[in-house]
This record gives C-alpha cells, structure tokens and sequence, in this order.
C-alpha cells in the first residue's frame, strides 16, 4: 500500500475568489472565480462537461457544471440556479468573497467526435451552461459545420446568457433560436415548447449529432422529437444531475444503476442511457 | 510442509504479547455484557479474546470511521477561507482474528477506495496493517459465506491464517509480512506435518458441511442479472424497510458515505464525512425535492442490485461476504437473505 | 387509560408485542403503525405473510391503509359510531361469544339495548363509510378466533377519547377477544417510558401501581414508607397546570424532560401560564423551548449516562445501563431529585438505582418481583410480577379481568369540539412521522435524520390544492381560531378532500399554535387530532 503524494488533497478544496458576478436572471447568477493559489490558477484546465465541486463555508459542497471555456483562462465560469441551501448562500455573495473549488471531475464531453458533425443543441433554462462552454469552444476551434442552438426559457425575463445568445445569433454559420413558455408585453418572439422550434430548423440526422440539456420534462420531449426526426440514440448526447458528495467516484450519491454520474457522466449519449433504469427517460 | 507451520495455542498468548510491542493490536473481545466485539486491546492480561463468537463488528470502522473529520476550516471574513489538514500518527497495526468474511470485505474496501479514485483517508489508515485471518470451523446460524464463495475458509489476502485443528492452529502465510512474522517469532512456530494438513482438510469439509442454511445467491443474481425479480418483491420488502440504515451501517462491505459541514463556531467548522445508506431517501434527494428513487417502492432496491448484480457484473463475484449480521440487525424483517429467497421464489 | 381502566381495571396491552405475530385478523384504528411504531408494524406484516387480515380505520391513506384487506377511510372524530355499528352487525349475524358474556362480562345489556337503538344507515351517513365497509370488517372481525386490536393517539386524543376507548373494549368483550394469547387489546405508547411512568404514578390521582391518592389503606401504606403526610386529593392535570392553574394561578412549576412549549395545545396560553410563574425550573438534556423560558435550567444526563429501567408499551420492564458518565455538569433526573429534596428538607439518599427499585417493588404490587438482579441479563419482566418467584404476564386478564368482571360501558357518538364551517373550512389532523421524534429535542440535533425529514410538510389533497392554487413546495398560511402559521404543502391524495395533515415536530411551525384546548371530560386528553383551519397560498 503506498500512500499519495499529498495524501490530504482529495476533498480538501483550493480557495477560490469571486471576481465578478454575472445575474443571468432572478434564479440564475454566473460567477467568475479564479484560484487564490496564482500558479495553479495558471495551470489549471479542464473540457466542456466537465464539473466543479463548490464550497461554500457551513454549507457543504455542491457540484457545478463549468459554463466557461478552457480558452478563457485565468477564470472560471460557474452559473448556478438558486435551488437549495448552498446554492442560496452563494448567491448572497458578493465579488472578492472566497469559496472552495475541487475538480475538474467527470466525463466531459466527446469534443472530437463533435467536431465533423453538423451541431444541435437544445437546451432549457440553467442547461444552456455545461451548452455554452461546448458552444463557445467550437466556435473557438472554427468549427466548419453548421450550428443549431435552440434554447427554451419560462418567461422573457427568464433567458439567462443573453450576452452569448446575441453573439450566437450573429455568428456565420450558427441558427439560434429562443421561444418562451409564457409570454411577457414586449416580447415579440416565439412563445411554446423548445420542442416547437424544430420546425424551423433543416436537420441531417445523420450527418448530426444532438447535444441535449435542461429539465427533465424538457429532456423527454425533446428526446421524442429527435427520435421522429431520426436521429440515431448513440448521436443524442444529454447530461444527468444527481445528488453528488464526493465527486469522485467513491460515495455513490449519483448512481444510476451500476454507473456514476460523477465518473461515468455526467454526459452521456442516448444509447447510454437507454441501457439504464433512469428516472428521466420514464414517462 | 513447505509454508504451513504450527502454533499451540497455548502459544498464542505469548505471540500476541510480543506482537503487541511493535503494533496496535485489535482482537475479538468479548465485554462485560457478554459482547463480542473487534476491539484495540490496551492490556492483554485484563481482557477476554473470543474466537468462539462471531464479533458483532467488522474491520469497517477501524478503516472507515462511521464519522471521520476531513479538514477544518476558518472563515473569519467572507473574503478569507481557509481548510486546514490534521494529520492523524497511524502506528503499524495487526488486525487478529479476522474470519474469511471479514477479510474478503477488506479486500472488497480497498478496491473501493483506490480504483475510481485513491481514498487518502482510507489508505493512510490501511497502510502498515498486518490482517492475521481466523478459518471458520462452524459457521454461524445466519451464516451464508458458502454461497458467496468466500469462505467458511480462504487462501489468499491475509498475511497470516489460522486454522483451528483443537490443541493448536495451523498458519499459513499469504504475504511476506506474514513471512517475516513466522521468521523473527520462530520460535512459536513448528513445522506442519501432513497429518495437520490432513486435519485441516478435514475442518473445511465439515464446516462446509454446518451451514444451517442454503441460499440460492447465484439463482438470485442470475434473475436479478435478467431482470426477473418480481416487481412485489421490490415493492414489499422497500415499504417494510424501517429506514434505520442498521443494514449499511453493520455490513463489512457497505461503503457510501456523506459528507457535510458542522459549524464549530460563528466563523469555524469541520467538514465531516459519515457512514450513509442508499436505503435513506435523503441519499439521492437533489435540491428542490427531485428524488430519481422512490424510497416506498424501490428503496431498497439499489443495495441489492449493487451486491448482487452490479458488482457480479463487473467482478464475477457478489459484494456480499455473506456473514450474516444483516440478517440479525435488520428491524424490518428485509435482509438480504430474505430478498434471495424471495426472488428464488422460496417461502421465507 | 380511563377507558380501559373502566371496562377491563387496567390501562396497558392486553398483549405482548411478538403475540401480535400470531393474530389472525388485526383491527388497528387510530394508528399509523409503520410510522409511529415500527416494530409493531413489523409483526402486523409478520402476521399477514401467515395469512392473517388487516382491518385499517383511519381518515387518511397510510402505508398501513395501503397494506389492508379493509380500510374504513372514516371522517375524523367518528370512531364511535363506527365501532358500534360493526358491533351491531356482529349482534344481527349471531357472532357475539355468548359464553364469554355471561361468564365473563358485566352490563352486556347496556351494551346490546344501546345497539338496538342504532341506524346502520346513520352511521354510514356520520362515518362517511360505506356499510358494505363496515359490514365486511365486522365479520372478518367477529370470526376470527384471535384476533388483536391495535389503537393509539388517533383514538385517545379526542374529547371522546375515552368513550372510543371503551367502545374498542367492547367489540373485543363481545367477541371475547381478549384474555387469550395473540387475542387482546393493544394501546400502543408514545415512548420508551410512558407506560413505567404512568406505573410510577405520574398522574394526578394515584401512587405508584395505580393505588389512588383519596382510598386510605393506599395512602396510609405510603405514608409509612415515606415517614410524611401525603396528600388525599387528586392534583392537577397536565393541561390545568399549562393551562393556567384550576383554582388559581400557580406560582412555581418544575417541568422534567418535558416541552410544553411545543407540544401542548394552544401554545399561547402555554407561554403566558410560564411568563406569569413565579419560579420555573426546567430539567432537560438539551435547551427546549420550554427550558429557554425557565429562571433555573438543570442539565439532565441522558440515557446512555444512567441506570434504571424503562417500562415499554408491552409492560416490559428492562433494565439501562450506564454507558459512560453524565458529561459536563449533567446528573440524572434521580440525582436531581434527590438533591432538590435533600435541599428543600426531605432527605432521599438511595445509594443506587437498586435501592430504589428494592423500594418499588415494596410498594408497587405490579413491579412486586421487580429487582435489578432479575432484570438483569434477561429482556425484562412484564408486570404484573408480584412477587420474586412470579415469570411476569405475557397476556393479561387471563380467567378474570383485573377489575374481576369486564365491564360494557355503552359509548355514545360525541362529535368533535370544532368542525370546519364557512370560516375555516379544513379539518386539520395532527401527527408524527418517522424520523423525527416529539418534539425534535434530540432528533432535529442529528442531521442524518433532518436530511431524511428536515421541515412541516402540510398534507393537502391534490383537488383542495387546485382550488387554492397550491402546487406542492408552495408555502400555505394556516390559520385557526388560536393561532396561525406557515407551512409548505404537500398535494397528495393521501388525505381526504377537505382534511389536511401535518406533524408537531418542529418549532419552526408549532403546529399546537393552532390546536384546541377542547379535552376528553375523563382523561383530560387534549383533542390534539382535529381542528378547524382556513388555508391560504402565501
């Protein structure tokens, strides 16, 4: 048995400063943290899909997918939804405050395998940000093939990233197109499910691949509509969210039959899935 | 006999106490109420080593406390967050009396806490341990070790075994730390001779022949593998489940934990890490209430899926040492013996 | 226990918990078994896996309901009624034990003329159960040869808690479902100990042994032990001491591991009766609500830092042992009581918790052989255990009752203190749940089981709801004549249209706010399960 070379590393987190503060929506905040620790900040790398586990002092650590790109180095990008306690006590804080960061951890997604395909992405609310950094570093890269990106968000108000939508939507080559479920005066844009939007949109299925993100109401539709549309199981690539401890594959908070969103996801095609008992892909 | 000695017993004595000045030694004690339990032993005048009785504990705890502080940490202002490392002195330990079920869930503990990922706390606890094993000649009433294929006796992972032929133990060594102690204590070992080897031959066939129960573990594992276990078997063993976790919490090969912080003070606290069960509804709950497992139907579902068919999956052998202790905690009426006979279609 | 004091002499389990195993058909009413007392529940599906039946009462959908051959989902507050009407159909298909009655029972007249009065379609009407319902729970009931019925809060806490009390008595007398093994009538206990300290007499009118305050030879027995004029009067009940006092304001109180402040109904009225003390001493383990407000707080040693016994729901009387010694400056509640009398001029120096069992058994007749050394290294005794040579009573009123014959007394409909009207159109239920225990004092200190049930979650169903606008998650504000709280809803349709459900755990939202101070005329028992509530989305 040989001990690790700094046997105390695995769950002590690196302390981490806020730099800035982004209010996405009245949910949704991003915060830009970059490490205390200047040489690892430097270092520190990571792909699209891949998460942070995030602490925040008296609350525990949560998991938080990177809305950021690895090219933007030098800071981070985390957004998260206000859903419970530590995601609470995070948004009460403020620039310059200090939170624990560990990662990155899990599966990211297959950027390569991406990269000679014509690109869709759907996403609903908070899960345009594990969508944003795969986006922003194809686009990066030069991706070649054409880009799809339709994002669903409850009101108006709600769309979170409008900075990125904006520059989405003004990029050669990339059809962004946003609907709301409910609408507010001065929206004159599309109104329904995400699901709507693919009408107006021309798909090659298999020249494709899908990359799918949200709540997981929205997932099952969506994951319907693409199969109508003909897209084979193993090119609809979706991420999984579950209650996740240790981040590393030991605690077995986030199983999913004998695989661990933590290690084996959290980004899976279809085809994964589908040989798994998972709560999503119930009707 | 190459490699296989023999210790008197009343030898073992002696051995222990020389054995002792170099290691924390942990035993079979039983305690004034008559309990026998996996103990550290301060003084081996005062105490009374029980290798008759099965101990109520495993090794689990001794590697993997059932609460444990990973750091500390201080934020005395919001823009100041420290987490700070106590570093735990873990003397060369000698773990003695082990049964083959026992030790198999170590072997199992060190898989679990190096493969995905490697367990610093475990492993610093784990390192410099020597396992001295302890055959079974008669297996327990809830014993079913047969049927997981790890015991009533093992012959590999300890670094010494012990088998009870009556006025003495024959020992086997596994690994070299095993050796050396034959080595530097020869004195308390003598060669074996094939008659040993004969009676200890003889042991295993009769202890495999005590069991007081037959369960149909691989019957199970095969339905479960193609998804043949009757939906009411789920659902009626998950709503008598009392939700006390005493199962996960007893079994040697259990591992889930949870970690969470405790706030010492208005600027200080300890992020602690605890046993945890998958029986609990909390284990899988996310913010905002969304639980991917419905605890009254499914709850119990996972923790046999894992022993018995994911585990078998992937190693070909369950994560179940079928030592039993499950059987006499569980509250409900819901163990793991129960849920076999159940899916084989036995009348409990 | 009013009511089975009147009808069989003595207020406990007829049985032992593991007999429940052996019953052929089990009546649990008032009870939410699985949840509230889980190895209980644990034998009930014992006993079905060997073919036994379950009959379930209860307003709401529990996992007992669901487990069920029978569920009578009655209104809350009619359990009478319904009692009485499967005992008229018992009478009308001749499946009374007549042999029983005569030789056994006293006042079956009573009983039979009150039933003859009886409208089945009445009670159907009253109960909200179909009689079909009634019908065929009175026969699976009235067939069995052993049959067990289970009761708990859900039957004792009404202001005709001891009617519904008696009338189970009497569906068991006129079967003659009782004085057997696995045959009987089972209150199940709260807690650990109610039953040892209702034995110890920690109730206003009686010594230890149920031995009452104003009979002389009682009285006079303990006098002499005690070298001290005791008093002949009954005291005060628990609610007219929270309450405000009877005759008057009381001046001092000293409250032992008890936490009105939460559990109490009307909490308002509890608060001022302590602000207007003046003297309130409060030992406990922990700071409760109730200790906050005390002048003097006494640290209690808990459990695991003492020696005695603990007297459980089956009169199982067993010993605790030390495990390690009070921490910091806790002593145990003997301790503190003998240092406190000691003080005040009365001294007690026991030298051991065996001492004062010795003194127990001397004068309590039911703990009779009750001494440590017994106790020790066994399970218990179950009293009555009357002298050192006696096995203790697995079952009682084996050949006679112990009030000699079993009494019927004719229980008659009495509705609930308050029932939903215009104003406030929801009945309220009150209960426990699982993880949590009374008043969180020690389990909302774990965060395991705050993990599993951290919060109130009000139990409203899914059409109540959509008429409010309420989705689950919602926050919902309650209001009662007494008082107002807010609480996150639950839809499900576990509960009835028009009930709603929730727990008293949590002080965040002390739901006794809200209760009524209406109580059982006899037991003094708070009517804790119903009340009238108006409900509104925050």
């Amino acid at each position: 048995m040989t001990m690790p070379n700094s046997p105390k590393d695995l769950y002590r987190p690196r302390r981490a400063e806020i730099r800035e503060v982004i209010v996405e929506n009245s949910q949704i905040k991003t915060f830009v943290l970059a490490f205390v620790d200047r040489a690892h900040n430097g270092s520190f790398t990571y792909q699209p899909g891949q998460f942070m586990m995030v602490s925040v002092p008296h609350c525990g650590e949560a998991p938080i997918s990177i809305s950021s790109t690895p090219a933007d180095s030098g800071t981070i990008h985390l957004s998260v939804r206000r859903a419970g306690i530590l995601t609470a006590a995070l948004h009460d804080m403020k620039q310059g405050d200090m939170v624990g960061l560990r990662g990155p951890y899990g599966r990211p997604f297959p950027m390569t395998a991406l990269a000679g395909s014509d690109l869709l992405f759907v996403a609903g609310g908070i899960g345009l940000a594990p969508l944003r950094s795969v986006i922003n570093t194809c686009l990066a890269a030069g991706h070649d093939r054409r880009i799809t990106i339709l994002y669903g968000s409850r009101t108006p108000s709600d769309i979170a990233f409008q900075g990125d939508l904006a520059s989405w939507g003004q990029t050669a080559g990339v059809n962004c197109l946003l609907t709301v479920d409910r609408s507010e005066p001065g929206w004159e844009g599309e109104v329904g499910l995400v699901t709507g939007l693919f009408a107006q949109c021309a798909l090659e299925p298999d020249e494709s691949k899908a990359l799918v993100c949200g709540p997981p109401m929205m997932i099952r539709a969506v994951l319907a509509q693409l199969a109508d549309r003909g897209f084979a199981d193993g090119n609809i690539i979706t991420t999984m969210e579950r209650h996740m401890k240790c981040g590393v594959g030991i605690c077995r908070h986030c199983h999913m039959d004998d695989k661990l969103v933590c290690k084996d996801g959290p980004v899976f095609t279809l085809e994964e899935l589908k040989r798994l008992k998972v709560m999503e892909l119930r009707g | 006999m190459k490699d296989k000695y023999i210790l008197k017993k009343d030898h073992l004595l002696p051995l222990l106490r020389k054995l002792k000045k170099k290691h924390r030694l942990i035993a079979p004690l039983q305690n004034l109420h008559g309990d026998t339990l996996f103990t550290e032993i301060d003084q081996l005048d005062n105490v009374r080593l029980d290798l008759a009785n099965q101990p109520q504990n495993s090794l689990k705890r001794f590697f993997f406390p059932q609460q444990e502080v990973l750091f500390t940490y201080r934020n005395p202002t919001s823009d100041s967050y420290r987490f700070e490392t106590a570093a735990e002195e873990r003397p060369p330990s000698l773990y003695f009396g082990v049964r083959p079920c026992d030790l198999s869930a170590v072997l199992y503990m060190d898989v679990v806490f190096s493969k995905n990922a490697r367990d610093p706390h475990y492993l610093h606890r784990r390192q410099n341990t020597i396992l001295v094993g302890l055959n079974c000649n008669a297996p327990f009433a809830n014993c079913f070790c047969n049927a997981t294929r790890n015991g009533p006796f093992i012959d590999f992972g300890f670094d010494l075994q012990l088998t009870d032929l009556g006025d003495r133990f024959l020992v086997e060594f596994d690994r070299s730390q095993g050796q050396e102690i034959i080595r530097e204590w020869q004195q308390f070992f003598a060669a074996a001779d094939e008659t040993d080897v004969k009676a200890q031959y003889q042991a295993f066939l009769e202890a495999r022949g005590r069991f007081s129960q037959q369960v149909h573990l691989d019957l199970a594992a095969r339905r479960l593998a193609d998804d043949q276990v009757p939906e009411s078997v789920w659902q009626d063993l998950s709503m008598r489940c009392q939700d006390c976790g005493g199962c996960a919490y007893i079994c040697p090969t259990c591992t889930c934990f949870t970690i969470r912080d405790r706030q010492t003070g208005d600027h200080e606290g300890e992020r602690i890490r605890s046993w945890d069960a998958c029986t609990f509804s909390g284990f899988t709950r996310m913010a905002g209430d969304h639980n991917p497992v419905d605890r009254q139907m499914r709850g119990i579902e996972k923790r046999f899926r894992h022993k018995l068919q994911f585990d078998m999956e992937k190693d070909n052998r369950p994560s179940c040492v079928g030592c039993g202790r499950c059987v006499n905690i569980c509250f409900g009426g819901t163990d793991i013996v129960l849920f076999i006979k159940m899916t084989c279609g036995e009348n409990p | 226990m009013a009511g089975l004091a009147t009808t069989f002499g003595s207020g406990a389990m007829t049985n032992s918990i593991n007999e429940i195993e052996n019953a052929q058909v089990m009546l649990v009413i008032g009870s939410n078994t699985s949840e509230a007392h889980p190895q209980v529940a644990r034998r009930i599906f014992a006993a079905m896996d060997r073919g036994a039946r379950l009959i379930v009462v209860d307003p709401r959908r529990t996992l007992m309901a669901k487990r069920a051959d029978i569920h009578l989902a009655l209104r809350p507050g009619t359990d009478i009624p319904l009692l009485n009407a499967m005992m008229r159909i018992i009478l009308d298909d001749n499946l009374a034990d007549d042999l029983f009655i005569e030789m056994r029972t006293e006042n079956f007249y009573g009983l039979r003329d009150m039933l003859f009065r009886i409208d089945l379609d009445e009670t159907a009407r009253i109960t909200g159960v179909e009689l079909a319902g009634i019908r065929a729970a009175a026969r699976l009931y009235g067939r069995a040869q052993k049959a067990v019925i289970c009761y708990c809060l859900g039957i004792t806490q009404h202001v005709c808690g001891t009617g519904n009390v008696q009338a189970i008595a009497n569906l068991a007398m006129l079967t003659g479902n009782v004085e057997k093994e696995d045959t009987g009538v089972d209150p199940l206990r709260g807690q650990n100990n109610v039953q040892g300290a209702c034995d110890m007499g920690a109730l206003p009118n009686v010594f230890p042994s149920y031995q009452q305050v104003d009979i002389d030879d009682f009285r006079e027995k303990f006098e002499r032990a005690w070298h001290v004029p005791l008093p002949s009067q009954p005291g005060l009940t628990l609610m007219e001491m929270t309450h405000g006092g009877k005759d008057g304001p009381l001046k001092a109180m000293f409250i032992m591991g008890e936490n009105p402040m939460l559990s109490d109904p009307v909490i308002a009225r509890v608060r001022e009766t302590l602000d207007n003390l003046e003297f309130l001493l409060v030992a406990d383990i922990f700071l409760t609500e109730t200790a906050a407000r005390a002048h003097v707080v006494l640290p209690a040693a808990s459990f695991a830092e003492k020696t005695g016994t603990f007297t459980n729901s089956e009169r199982r009387v067993q010993m605790v042992r030390r495990v390690i010694p009070p921490l910091g400056q806790s002593r145990t509640d003997a301790d503190i009581i003998m240092e406190l009398s000691g003080r005040l001029g009365y001294a007690m120096d026991y030298e051991s918790p065996a001492e004062i069992m010795e003194e127990i058994a001397m004068l309590a007749p039911i703990y009779g052989g009750m001494q440590h050394d017994r106790l020790e290294n066994s399970w218990g005794l179950q009293w009555p255990c009357w002298d050192r040579s006696h096995p203790g009573t697995p079952f009682l009123h084996k050949y006679y009752f112990t009030r000699g014959k079993g009494r019927f007394v004719p229980a008659e409909y009495k509705p609930p203190d308050e029932l939903p009207d215009d104003d406030y159109p929801f009945l309220l239920i009150t209960g426990r749940i699982y993880h949590q225990y009374h008043t969180g004092t020690m389990t909302r200190r774990s965060a395991q089981l705050c993990r599993e049930a951290g919060e109130a979650l009000l139990q409203l169903h899914p059409e109540d709801g959509r008429r409010l606008g309420v989705r689950s998650g919602d926050l919902v504000r309650m209001r009662s004549r007494r008082g107002e709280v807010q609480v996150k809803a639950q839809l499900t349709d576990a509960v009835q249209a028009g009930e709603v459900y929730t727990t008293f755990h949590f002080s965040e939202m002390p739901i006794n706010l809200l209760t009524s101070s209406a109580r059982d005329h006899f037991s003094q028992c708070p009517e804790y399960k119903i009340c009238a509530v108006h409900l509104a989305k925050v």
